[in-house]
């Protein structure tokens, strides 16, 4: 029989298919793989497994009785536990308070922590976190916190165990430890979800496979023993993903003059080096003109990267400079009066005053932060500047006074970009810029990506999004512990070539 | 006029959050003063009319000149305090700023330095005491509210312990300083008009500057303002240079009115500016200000003390009388409010 069972399960969001007819078949005592692109599903299915998301149609079975679960504490008393990606710790408690919430053992009305410490203390060894029970989380190390997260699902004593990308924060020796519990797991006959970006981990762990493509289930638990890491990136990506590649985003609109042509030397250039624990001798040269793309596992050091351009990460080896030719500064604030533009994936805490209209966000660098416009800031040149702004990345609003957070995605990360455009950037450094919009606003975001470099921008990107990096970047380098491990361009640059160099450090020959 | 509750004004409204008009007279008055802080001024005239149905002597001109008068040392603080909230911040120590500036150019009066010098200098030690709180703050890395809570009894216990506990008094009170700040002109207490000035210059930095950009910008999103490249730490300093600044101000203005300087003066001055920055519409929740419904914040706690006296209120109910008629401000504004903003998210805007 088996542990858990999701057939032809369906999901959409407004007009978004997250899933379309996805399923999963997890036997007891086996650790099973969940793989997929981003955007694919996985969270989404997992959400559906645990209870955080109710699907629209299809059946979901726990050891042959179907279930629906009204919430995640619901599925925690049937024995699913999920170790989530985001972390969901409370850093100001103690790490035995966290590994008990809303469900302490008691001692009449009073909390038996005697009883949840012989309870916790023997799975914190198991997992090998040396920290007190008296620690607070906020001064554990984000491994250690992971860990952590996996002892609080542990402590359920799960039928079903999901791991939603649990190793991502973990070096590399705590990631053997984390899958050494979960071969005890699986002897204990419990059924594991392995959510995963790294192939080489699934390769060396996993027993079947189940890939998402589309919100489809495409390769359904099927056995380990007959598949290799090629295989499974051709499945992940599928046919049509090959031919797609070829067509590039073109530039949409015309930025020319929004846009500072660097001076001297022209070229961002990262040369040689390294910082502590995280890069070693890197080089990467970004000319005007161009998109160059870093990819990676995460932790691998690509953001890194971006974090020194930024002026937010000093090297310990090696230089980093503009294209002014001179070192990138200390600090955020001088690299953006040297004309860094920083578009990070989250709009939301990092980019935008929500409360605040369109206009007002747009002159937040240009007119507030540096003060270019001298000592008055007039609303009416904000407008006029913001309206300018808004047809040129064509910027889809009712009105400009409308509060930035009311637009969707994809217009919000448009009021982003209109923000540093107003600052004449001459490097333009892009995090995930397309996380959580639309394939359509996606499509146009990549239109004015190119069209920046078009005009003569440094286009430096990270993205967890294959696709975008295939497509978007001229070149790509891949990092893999800290290292640059392949250099893609033309020809070589497809997905395959880049999730195959994240995950194994060299690229395939074809 | 019409009233309007989906098809909301876009362009000809000044967006700012409550700015936008609503229907009936309230809607009117606010076009014809075309600011957020209307609701104050309307909820201050019809106290005021209230009392004086009931006690016609409170509507007497020379009455609601010291009823003015009195207000505005916490109005002047109120304003600074509406900055602070703007940025998610808040000073304690501002009444004790105000004694501690008012009780040391007291002293220098009296010592024989010219009224003006002491003034200039009553105001340049706010200012100081506003850099000691920023430079706490920083050093630190404390909360604003936990530092200027303990400097709130250090300059307090300063003010003490520099007059010994005495009134400072034997100052040159028929030099030009207290006769002009002290005095009247047009029948108009001079303070009040500083206070109009004030008034002007501070919505006008609030409103145009960078500065005050920055500080609404800081209180909107503190992460996204830092990543677009505004520096927490020094818009945080100037700020509260300001906020010490006006409270020396308002400390010069005291002194000039009472000749005499109370080491206790400006004791729960911090809380009334608080309050009077709150109930002119400053949301706690930052990004937004208003520099004028702040100062009418004050006037209206102003009248709600003095009308209280009017009604034979037992001494030792004043207080919480006082309080129950803020809580009354504070929750109708409230109410409005939301029902405003879920108006204007209705409409899209």
């Amino acid at each position: 029989m088996l542990s858990l069972e999701a057939q032809h399960v369906r999901k959409t969001y407004g007009g978004v298919t997250a899933l379309a007819d996805a399923g999963l078949r997890v036997r007891p005592g086996t650790v099973h793989a969940l793989l997929g692109e981003n955007g694919a599903g996985k969270s989404t299915l997992v959400k559906i497994i645990t209870g955080a998301v109710r699907p629209d149609a299809g059946v979901l079975r726990l050891e042959g009785t179907d279930v629906s679960f009204s919430d995640t504490a619901d599925a925690a008393r049937h024995g699913v536990a999920v170790v989530s990606q985001e972390l969901s710790l409370f850093p100001d408690l103690d790490v035995l308070s966290n590994m008990f919430p809303m469900r302490e053992p008691r001692r009449g009305p009073f909390v038996d922590r005697g009883r949840m410490a012989e309870l916790a203390r023997p799975i914190l060894d198991q997992l090998g976190l040396r920290v007190s029970l008296r620690d607070k989380v906020g001064d554990l190390s984000l491994a250690q916190r992971q860990l952590l997260e996996v002892a609080k699902a542990l402590v359920t004593d799960p039928r079903v165990l999901i791991l939603d990308e649990p190793t991502s924060a973990l070096d590399s020796k705590t990631a053997e430890v984390l899958l050494d519990i979960l071969r005890v797991l699986r002897d204990r006959q419990v059924a594991v979800v392995f959510v995963s970006h790294i192939l080489e981990e699934v390769m060396a762990l996993c027993d079947e496979v189940t890939v998402l493509r589309d919100g489809s289930t495409v390769l359904d638990a099927a056995p380990l023993a007959g598949l290799t890491i090629p295989k499974i990136v051709e499945s992940m990506l599928g046919e049509r993903h090959a031919e797609l590649a070829e067509v590039r985003p073109r530039a949409t609109v015309d930025l020319s003059g929004a846009v500072a042509a660097p001076r001297g030397s022209g070229a961002l250039r990262v040369e040689n080096v390294s910082v502590e624990d995280r890069l070693s001798d890197v080089s990467v040269t970004a000319t005007p003109g161009e998109v160059v793309g870093l990819a990676g596992v995460a932790g691998a050091g690509h953001q890194t990267v971006l974090e020194l351009a930024a002026g937010l990460r000093r090297p310990t080896a090696g230089s980093v400079l503009l294209p002014d030719g001179k070192p990138a500064p200390r600090g955020l604030r001088a690299a953006i009066a040297r004309g860094v533009a920083l578009v990070t994936g989250d709009r939301r805490r990092l980019g935008l005053m929500l409360d605040k209209p369109i206009w007002d966000n747009a002159g937040q660098v240009r007119s507030v932060a540096l003060a270019r416009d001298g000592l008055l800031v007039r609303k009416r040149t904000l407008r006029e500047r913001a309206a300018e702004h808004a047809s040129r990345v064509n910027l889809r609003t009712s009105s400009l006074e409308k509060s930035a957070g009311l637009l969707s995605g994809g217009n919000q990360q448009k009021v982003v970009l209109m923000k540093w455009l107003q600052t004449h950037p001459s490097v333009l450094l892009l995090d995930d810029p397309t996380r959580g919009v639309d394939i359509g606003a996606k499509a146009e975001m990549h239109g004015l990506v190119r069209s920046v470099a078009d005009a003569g921008a440094v286009v430096l990107m990270c993205s967890t999004d294959l696709d975008e990096l295939a497509t978007l970047c001229d070149r790509v380098y891949v990092l893999h512990h800290g290292r640059v491990c392949a250099e893609l361009a033309g020809e070589t640059l497809r997905q395959h070539e880049i999730l195959a160099a994240m995950n194994t450090g060299t690229v395939p020959t074809a | 006029m019409t009233s309007s509750t989906t098809d909301a004004p876009r362009q000809d409204v000044d967006p700012a959050p409550g700015a936008t008009s609503g229907g009936g007279p309230l809607g009117l008055i606010k076009r014809a003063f075309g600011m957020e802080s209307a609701s104050v001024l309307v909820a201050t005239v019809v106290l005021i009319l209230v009392i004086g149905a009931i006690h016609p002597d409170f509507l007497d001109p020379r009455q609601l000149r010291d009823v003015l008068q009195q207000s505005v040392y916490v109005a002047v603080l109120a304003a600074g305090v509406a900055f602070l909230l703007a940025m998610r911040e808040i000073d304690l120590s501002v009444g004790a700023i105000f004694g501690l500036s008012l009780i040391c150019s007291a002293m220098l009066m009296r010592d024989g330095w010219n009224p003006w010098v002491a003034a200039v200098a009553g105001i340049v030690l706010g200012a100081l005491l506003g850099l000691a709180n920023a430079a706490i703050v920083q050093v630190f890395r404390i909360p604003a509210i936990v530092a200027t809570l303990a400097t709130l009894s250090m300059f307090r216990g300063l003010s003490l312990a520099l007059s010994e506990g005495q009134q400072v008094v034997g100052l040159p009170l028929d030099h030009t300083f207290f006769e002009f700040f002290g005095g009247r002109l047009f029948g108009i207490p001079v303070s009040v008009l500083v206070l109009v000035v004030v008034a002007i210059v501070l919505t006008f930095v609030l409103r145009t500057t960078p500065f005050g950009y920055r500080v609404r910008s800081i209180g909107s999103n503190p992460d996204a303002a830092a990543f677009s490249g505004i520096s927490l730490a020094r818009v945080r300093i100037q700020a509260l240079m300001l906020m010490g600044g006006l409270a020396g101000l308002a400390g010069m203005l005291g002194l000039a009115y009472f000749g005499s300087g109370d080491p206790n003066i400006g004791s729960g001055f911090e809380l009334l500016a608080i309050a009077a920055a709150v109930i002119g519409g400053t949301p706690l929740r930052g990004g937004a200000a208003t520099v004028v419904g702040a100062m009418l914040g004050a006037v209206l706690l102003s009248v709600v003390t003095s009308g209280l006296v009017y009604f034979d209120i037992p001494v030792n109910w004043s207080s919480f009388a006082t309080g129950a008629v803020i809580l009354i401000a504070v929750g109708i504004d409230s109410l409005l409010r939301r029902r405003r903003e879920a108006r204007a998210a209705a409409a899209g805007l």
